[in-house]
């Protein structure tokens, strides 16, 4: 039961109810709608009575004809202010809530025993209901001015002000439970959310930055996810949510990744990122153009990186850098497996706008980390960083190409001893026997088992000597093929040399019957013991042309250029670099007559009493930087040779399909077939070589088309 | 000053001396191996005739195997097939 206060409340309440009801039942609507605006409360409780019974004085002081007591303008402004009408509506609604109650349990026994039974009459309760749905809210200018007044609220709260929530739920949930809150509330409040929102997207895309507006958009959706949890009713949610998402991002999808995909990648914003694919996620098509516009942000940075001849010293760790960045974003896009494919497509693509080149550097960079070794790194983080490289080396297109640097570096590395770890060199290999299968490697393979044959072989030699000699000898035995070919020099060995020599070959050809050797100076290096002044001794290594110039000095002081020449017969650019590493290198044992690096025909060379080191046993590096243009467009050339056949063989194969075909057409299907690329000039040089050959013939009345011939 | 050379570290290409640069039965140069082997020397070694002309070892056997004995003859120069010892 109710306390008595409350009870007493009520019946005054409910005295007021239905005076008001009675007038609605018994005169027009419109009356009754006049007597609800009098009623309007300002903030709080108190305020509202006191307005009520003010405005109440005043109607019945009207009724009769009396003298009002307020100024007329304050009520109708007070009247007339949206929230005071909202909450006037609210009381009403409320009270007749409290009202109806009251009577259904009065008129409890009614609603049981007669109500229940008639299935065509209203229970009390939804009597009442209907009451106040027909005479008060589906009044024209009750409900224009409640949906107006609830629409302003909301908007205002958008706005950023704070609402009465409370009021608007309250209103809202009357609304749903008279069954009018689709009919009159929801379809108005989604055309102004529209409204606002499609405005809103233009303004800010104009006047913002893309993250920022990023950040506006989610927190335009936790706003109005906010507003359905509080006030408005769940049923809203699809269409509203729906429309925030059209007008903010739907419709700008492109607008937004023109403006602001390229800056957040760049800056590796993250988080920004993933925001832009959770909201772009939510449309069809949005995932496929932001995909898009990765594609294209990845080949464009690429190019950069790759395109330009001179940075490309630092290419390789641009790129490994590059592409580190790229998977850390990919955890933006969910790992989403479009993406991953879209990068590893757009890294082919781009890595392969150069031909060749990266190629031919990334076997350089992984020559300079196997060389380094564990100098630079511990094991472990070496073969994280060979895993990091191979990933690179996937996306080459001209793998014969990495090869054949690959392959010269690794000869260095095996012949001069450079290799910083067996371990290390080993397991690059099998990364590549795995990648590209046994038969890329295999030649690889081979040069390893050459060095270990080598080694065999040379422990049989040294049982064999009865006598040791005075030169400790090795040789590195390379099967022609495995190896890359260099070019071969006679030169002129002393005689302790040649002997030690004759007798190996003597020796060898014992061992391997139908084999014969030749020798490859320019390959060899020595350990060469100087004395320069007494108690000055000091152990130097060197290469075998650095050691012969060396052994020159050992009967004069001076030397010059043209003896060397002639007592050596090294090849005379060689004889020069060799030279230079003496006299001008940073171990400079010999000084030169002229001043400069540039070696003259008339200078003259003698030895540096003065040397000294900190060290006992000293290295002198060759000087290399000049070489390696000529040998790496040699590595080239070789490549090209042997793409060759993969040209012919390309040809043919597609002639012995065709029959017959215009040279334009067999240059197109051939450039489609090969993995590299290829000038057209250099395909129709193939051509002709094979019709040369009769694999072709050119057709007797269409010069331009070929015939196969079987 | 006087320097002497303690060790030398040389290098070396090994080649069959033979009387041709390719095998006459597989095309394949000397160098490199028959069709069936991927290890040019010990694996795959050449076998000179008593007529002077050499082949992979694995070629000529095959070939002289594919003929009756008294048939067995050097496919460049028709003469009896025999191995010539060292």
């Amino acid at each position: 039961m109710m306390s008595t206060k409350a009870s007493e409340q009520a019946a005054k309440k409910l005295g007021i109810m239905m005076t008001s009801r009675s007038s609605a039942n018994g005169q027009t609507a419109k009356r009754l709608v006049i007597k609800n605006l009098k009623m309007v409360p300002r903030n709080d409780e108190d305020n509202f009575s006191r307005l009520w019974k003010n405005i109440d004085e005043a109607v019945r002081a009207i009724h009769e004809s009396r003298p009002v007591s307020m100024s007329l303008e304050m009520l109708y402004q007070k009247i007339n202010d949206p929230i005071d009408y909202l909450k006037l509506l609210n009381r009403h609604w409320q009270d007749h809530c409290a009202h109806m109650v009251m009577i259904c349990q009065i008129f409890l026994p009614l609603d049981r025993g007669y109500v229940l039974n008639n299935p065509l009459i209203l229970s009390i309760w939804d009597l009442g209901l209907d009451l106040f749905k027909n005479h008060i809210v589906m009044n024209k200018l009750v409900q224009t001015r409640c949906i107006s007044g609830l629409l302003a609220l909301i908007d205002s709260e958008r706005g950023g002000e704070l609402i009465d929530r409370s009021l608007v739920k309250n209103l809202l949930t009357m609304l749903y439970k008279l069954q009018l809150y689709q009919s009159i509330f929801e379809s108005e409040f989604i055309k102004a959310s529209d409204k606002l929102y499609s405005n809103e997207g233009e303004t800010m895309l104009q006047s913002s930055d893309i993250p920022e507006y990023l950040k506006h958009v989610e927190k335009r959706l936790n706003e109005e996810n906010n507003r359905l949890l509080h006030y408005l009713h769940p049923s809203t949610k699809h269409l509203l949510i729906l429309c925030v998402e059209k007008n903010l991002i739907g419709d700008h999808v492109n607008t937004i990744l023109q403006k602001g995909f390229d800056n957040l990648m760049d800056d590796h914003r993250l988080d920004d990122l993933k925001l832009l694919y959770n909201l772009l996620s939510r449309f069809v098509n949005g995932i496929d153009q932001l995909k898009t516009y990765f594609s294209q942000y990845i080949k464009k940075r690429g190019r950069d990186i790759v395109i330009n001849p001179e940075k490309d010293v630092v290419m390789i760790q641009e790129l490994l850098d590059f592409k580190e960045r790229l998977d850390a974003i990919s955890e933006c896009w969910n790992n989403n497996e479009k993406f991953t494919h879209a990068l590893k497509d757009s890294f082919e693509h781009f890595i392969n706008q150069r031909s060749n080149k990266p190629a031919e550097l990334i076997a350089k960079y992984i020559d300079n980390k196997l060389k380094a070794g564990n100098k630079e790194a511990t094991e472990e983080e070496l073969d994280k960083i060979l895993d990091k490289i191979m990933v690179l080396f996937r996306f080459i297109h001209g793998k014969d190409v990495f090869e054949a640097f690959y392959k010269k570096d690794l000869a260095k590395r095996l012949l001069l001893g450079k290799s910083a770890s067996v371990d290390a060199e080993k397991s690059m290999l099998s990364k590549l026997k795995q990648e590209c299968g046994g038969v890329f490697t295999f030649k690889l393979e081979g040069m390893f088992k050459d060095m270990e044959l080598s080694k065999d072989i040379m422990s049989a030699f040294d049982q064999q000597l009865t006598v040791k000699t005075s030169i400790n000898l090795f040789v590195n035995v390379l099967t022609l093929t495995h190896w890359p070919s260099y070019p071969i020099y006679n030169i002129i060995l002393p005689p302790e040399m040649t002997q030690l020599q004759e007798r190996f070959l003597e020796f060898y050809k014992k061992k391997y019957s139908g084999r014969n050797l030749q020798w490859q100076p320019s390959l060899g290096h020595c350990l060469v013991k100087g004395h320069i002044s007494s108690g000055n001794n000091k152990e130097f290594h060197v290469s075998l042309y650095q050691a012969l110039i060396l052994l020159l000095f050992n009967n004069k002081d001076e030397v010059p250029y043209e003896e060397i020449l002639e007592s050596t017969k090294i090849e005379e650019s060689e004889l020069k670099r060799t030279l230079q590493s003496l006299a001008c290198g940073k171990v400079s044992i010999l000084i030169k007559s002229s001043k400069g690096v540039d070696i003259h025909l008339d200078d003259v060379f003698s030895f540096n009493h003065t040397f000294t080191h900190k060290l006992n046993r000293i290295k002198i590096n060759q000087v290399q930087l000049k070489e390696t243009q000529e040998e790496n467009q040699a590595t080239n050339e070789k490549v090209f040779q042997d793409r060759q056949y993969q040209v012919d063989a390309a040809i043919v194969r597609i002639m012995k399909m065709r029959k017959s075909l215009q040279h334009n057409l067999l240059v197109s299907e051939v450039v489609g077939q090969l993995k590299f690329s290829i000038k057209p000039a250099d395909i129709k040089k193939r051509i002709e070589s094979l019709i040369e050959r009769d694999y072709l013939a050119r057709d007797e009345q269409n010069p331009n088309q070929y015939n196969y011939l079987a | 000053m006087k320097v002497t050379i303690k060790g030398y570290t040389g290098v070396a290409v090994w080649k069959w001396v033979a009387n041709d640069d390719t095998c006459g039965i597989c095309r394949m140069p000397f160098d490199s191996c028959c069709n069936d082997c991927k290890y040019p020397g010990d694996d795959c070694p050449l076998v000179w005739g008593q007529c002077s002309h050499c082949f992979h070892m694995h070629c000529i056997m095959k070939w002289v195997n594919g003929h009756q004995k008294s048939n067995q003859s050097c496919p460049m120069c028709r003469q009896a097939w025999k191995i010539k010892e060292k």
